[in-house]
C-alpha cells in the first residue's frame, strides 16, 4: 500500500509539473494548451490528495499524515531526479507506479 | 540600509545559515544516524543480540543485576526490541551519583566484558551534546537550532520562485547554478520535515532553554512539575529491612495484557532487596502518534499492583506528539526509511548551502582567495566529506580495535575525532577539487570495504546474514556500502570533471540566490 501512495503522489507531482511551461516543453514539447494545463493542475491535485488515503489505511489516522509527508517528499525527489537525468522514464513511471501499487495492494489481499 | 525586505532576508539567510552551518551539518548527520541507533549498536555488538521474549530477557537481567549490584539504589533494564536487540543494564550503586551501564551477554548470562563500544549511543549523544560537557553542548546545539529555524524561514522568503522552480534541477549548468538548484530542491521538497525536525528538536529540551514557566508555576520545584506533567512516581524510602524481590514474570504478564501492542520497554527497580522495593514497568511506543508515558508501579516484595500512572492532558499529549515526531521511533522499515531519507535531505541541504556560499564568492581565474573564503572552504570540505568519513571510520575502529583493549569505547571515539581532525588538516593543505575528490575516495573505500572487513573479522558477514534473512545486520552492511558507493561516484565525478569557470558574482545575486 505504501507503493500505491508513492505512485499516486508521483503521478500527482508529474501532472502538476506538466502544467508548467518549462517541464511541459521538456517532456511533451511546446507550451501546454489552456485546457490541458487546467486538466493537469486538477488531476495532479486530485492525485496528490488521493495519495493520503493509502497512508491512512496503512498507518492509521494519527501517523498516516506523517507518513504522507514523507511519501510526498520521496515522490518529489524522485521526480526531480528523473526530470534531470531521465525525462522519458519520468513520463513512463507516472501510469506505471500507481498500477504497480494497485496490483501490490490487491495481490496481497 | 535602504534595502528591500527580500534582500534583508537574503542577508539573514546567508549568515544565519553559514555561521552555525558546520555544527548544523554535524547535528543533522549524526541525528539522521540516530534513527538507526539501536541497529548501529547491534551491529557493533553482534554477538550480544537477544532474540527471545521480553520476560526471558527480564529474568536474565534481574539474575545478573542481583549478582553484580544487589545493594544498588536502583536498577534500570532496557528491554530488547526488534530494532534495538540488546539487553541494557543500568544501576546506581550507593554513594554514587551516576548510573553505571553495561550490556548483558545472553550466551553467558553475565555482563559483557569484551568488545566494549558506545555504538549508536555515541552518534545520538553527539547529535545534541557534541561530545562536550552536556550543559555546554545542549546550549550550543540549541542556539544553532534556533538559527536553523531562522535560516529556514528567511530562506523561504528569499526564494522568489519557490513554485516556479519547484521541480527544477539543472545539473549541467554552471556550478553555482546547479548548487543553488540542488539547495532549493532539497530545502523545498522536504520543507515540512526541516521545519518540524528543527522545531521539535528545540521542544525536546524546552524546559532547559525556557525554564521560566516551570519556575513561576511550580515555584522552581522541577520535581513537582515532572510529577504532574509526566506522572513520575516519587522514589520510595528504604525500609532498612532486607526482603527478596518478587518474581517479575507475573508483573510483566499483567503489563503485556494492558499494552498488547506497545509492550514493556523499560523496567526500573528502586531499592532492590529492601522491604520497600518498588518495581516500575514503562510502556513502549504505541500505534498512536503521541508518546504516552504509562507506568505500572508494583510493590517489590509482594508484587502487588500499587498504581497505574499516565496522563493525557492536552499539553502532555502535544509534547508527546512533538517528541515522537522528533525521535522518529516507528515500527516498520518504511516510515523510518522515509525519516532517514528526509534526514539525509536535511543534511544535504545544509551541505549544499555551505558549498554554495563558497562557490558564489570564489574569484575567477587565478585571483587570490582571501583568508575568510579559504577558511570556509576548508571547513566545508572537512565537514561535508570529513564527517561522514570519520563516521565510517568509527565503524572500522569498532571492528579493528582489540576486544580486550582497556577503555575500548573511548578509543573508538578517539579514532573518530582523529580522522575528523585529519580531514580538516587535509582540507587546509589540499584545497579545491582534488582535495574533495581525495576525501570522497577515502570515504568510498571505507564504506565499500566495510562488508569485506566484516567478513575478515566477524561471523556476521553478508555471506551469513543474507541467506539467514538477518536483515538488521545485512541492511546495515548494505546501507553503509551504499554510502560508500555514493562517495565513489562523487569521487569519480570530481576527479574527472575539469575545473569550471566560477559563475560571476553579480549574476548569481541578481537571480536571487
Amino acid at each position: 500500500m505504501a507503493a500505491l501512495a508513492l505512485g499516486l503522489a508521483y503521478a500527482g507531482f508529474l501532472l502538476l509539473s506538466l502544467a508548467m511551461d518549462r517541464h511541459h516543453r521538456e517532456l511533451l514539447g511546446g507550451a501546454p494548451p489552456r485546457v490541458r494545463r487546467l486538466a493537469c493542475r486538477l488531476g495532479g491535485a486530485a492525485s496528490l490528495g488521493l495519495s493520503i488515503l493509502p497512508c491512512f489505511a496503512l498507518w492509521g489516522w494519527s501517523i498516516g499524515p506523517v507518513a504522507w509527508c514523507g511519501v510526498l517528499t520521496l515522490a518529489a525527489f524522485g521526480l526531480v531526479a528523473l526530470l534531470a537525468f531521465a525525462p522519458r522514464a519520468a513520463l513512463l513511471l507516472a501510469p506505471l507506479l500507481p498500477a504497480v501499487g494497485f496490483t501490490a495492494w490487491f495481490g496481497l489481499d | 540600509m535602504k534595502q528591500g525586505f527580500r534582500q534583508c532576508m537574503a542577508w539573514l539567510h546567508t549568515w544565519a545559515g553559514l555561521i552555525p552551518g558546520w555544527i548544523l551539518f554535524a547535528v543533522f548527520l549524526t541525528g539522521t544516524a540516530s534513527y538507526y541507533r539501536g541497529e548501529i549498536s547491534a551491529w557493533m555488538r553482534p554477538d550480544l543480540r537477544f532474540e527471545g521474549s521480553a520476560p526471558e530477557a527480564t529474568t536474565l537481567a534481574v539474575r545478573e543485576l542481583q549478582r553484580i549490584a544487589p545493594d544498588a539504589v536502583s536498577w534500570l533494564i532496557g528491554v530488547p526490541t526488534a530494532a534495538d536487540p540488546l539487553i541494557r543494564l543500568y544501576w546506581r550503586p550507593k554513594q554514587e551519583r551516576r548510573f553505571r551501564d553495561a550490556i548483558l551477554d545472553p550466551a553467558t548470562g553475565r555482563v559483557a566484558e569484551r568488545g566494549e563500544s558506545k555504538g549508536g549511543e555515541f552518534f545520538y549523544r553527539f547529535h545534541f551534546e557534541l561530545h562536550l560537557p552536556p550543559i555546554w553542548g545542549r546550549w550550543i546545539v540549541g542556539a544553532c537550532a534556533m538559527a536553523m529555524l531562522v535560516a529556514i524561514l528567511s530562506g523561504v522568503i528569499t526564494h522568489r520562485r519557490i513554485f516556479a522552480d519547484f521541480f527544477t534541477f539543472r545539473p549541467g549548468k554552471a556550478a553555482g547554478r546547479s548548487w543553488l538548484d540542488a539547495h532549493n530542491a532539497l530545502a523545498v521538497l522536504a520543507l515540512p520535515y526541516h521545519l518540524v525536525i528543527t522545531y521539535t528538536g528545540l521542544i525536546t529540551l524546552m524546559t532547559m532553554y525556557m525554564p521560566w514557566g516551570v519556575q513561576l508555576a511550580y515555584k522552581g520545584n522541577q520535581q513537582a512539575f515532572l510529577a504532574e506533567a509526566l506522572a513520575f512516581t516519587a522514589p520510595p524510602r528504604p525500609a532498612g529491612q532486607p526482603a527478596p524481590l518478587t518474581d517479575m514474570a507475573p508483573l510483566l504478564a499483567t503489563a503485556l495484557e494492558r499494552w498488547p501492542e506497545a509492550g514493556v520497554r523499560r523496567i526500573s527497580v528502586q531499592w532492590p532487596g529492601d522491604a520497600n522495593a518498588t518495581i516500575i514497568l514503562s510502556r513502549g511506543d504505541g500505534p498512536e502518534l503521541a508518546i504516552r508515558r504509562r507506568e505500572l508501579v508494583f510493590a517489590g516484595s509482594s508484587g502487588e499492583l500499587r498504581d497505574a500512572t499516565g496522563r493525557d492532558a492536552p499539553a502532555v499529549l502535544t509534547a508527546g506528539t512533538a517528541l515522537r515526531l522528533h525521535f522518529g521511533r516507528f515500527e516498520g522499515p518504511v516510515l523510518r526509511g522515509l525519516f532517514l531519507l528526509s534526514g539525509l535531505a536535511g543534511t544535504a541541504m545544509v551541505g549544499t548551502g555551505l558549498v554554495l556560499w563558497a562557490a558564489k564568492r570564489a574569484p575567477k581565474g587565478a585571483a587570490r582567495r582571501g583568508f575568510g573564503l579559504r577558511l570556509v572552504e576548508a571547513l566545508n570540505m572537512g565537514t561535508v566529506f570529513g564527517l561522514p568519513l570519520a563516521m565510517l571510520g568509527f565503524f572500522w575502529a569498532n571492528r579493528l580495535l582489540p576486544a580486550a583493549l582497556p577503555l575500548r569505547a573511548e578509543w573508538e571515539i578517539r579514532v573518530f575525532f582523529a580522522l575528523w581532525l585529519l580531514a580538516y588538516l587535509h582540507a587546509a593543505l589540499r584545497p579545491g577539487r582534488r582535495g574533495w575528490a581525495e576525501q570522497a575516495g577515502v570515504a568510498a573505500l571505507l564504506g565499500l570495504l566495510l562488508p569485506v572487513l566484516n567478513l575478515l573479522t566477524t561471523h556476521h558477514h553478508l555471506g551469513v546474514t543474507l541467506p539467514a534473512g538477518d536483515w538488521l545486520l545485512a541492511g546495515m552492511d548494505l546501507g553503509l556500502a551504499g554510502f560508500g558507493l555514493a562517495f565513489a561516484l562523487a569521487a569519480l565525478k570530481l576527479w574527472r570533471a575539469p575545473q569550471r569557470a566560477a559563475v560571476p558574482l553579480g549574476r548569481m545575486r541578481a537571480e536571487g540566490a
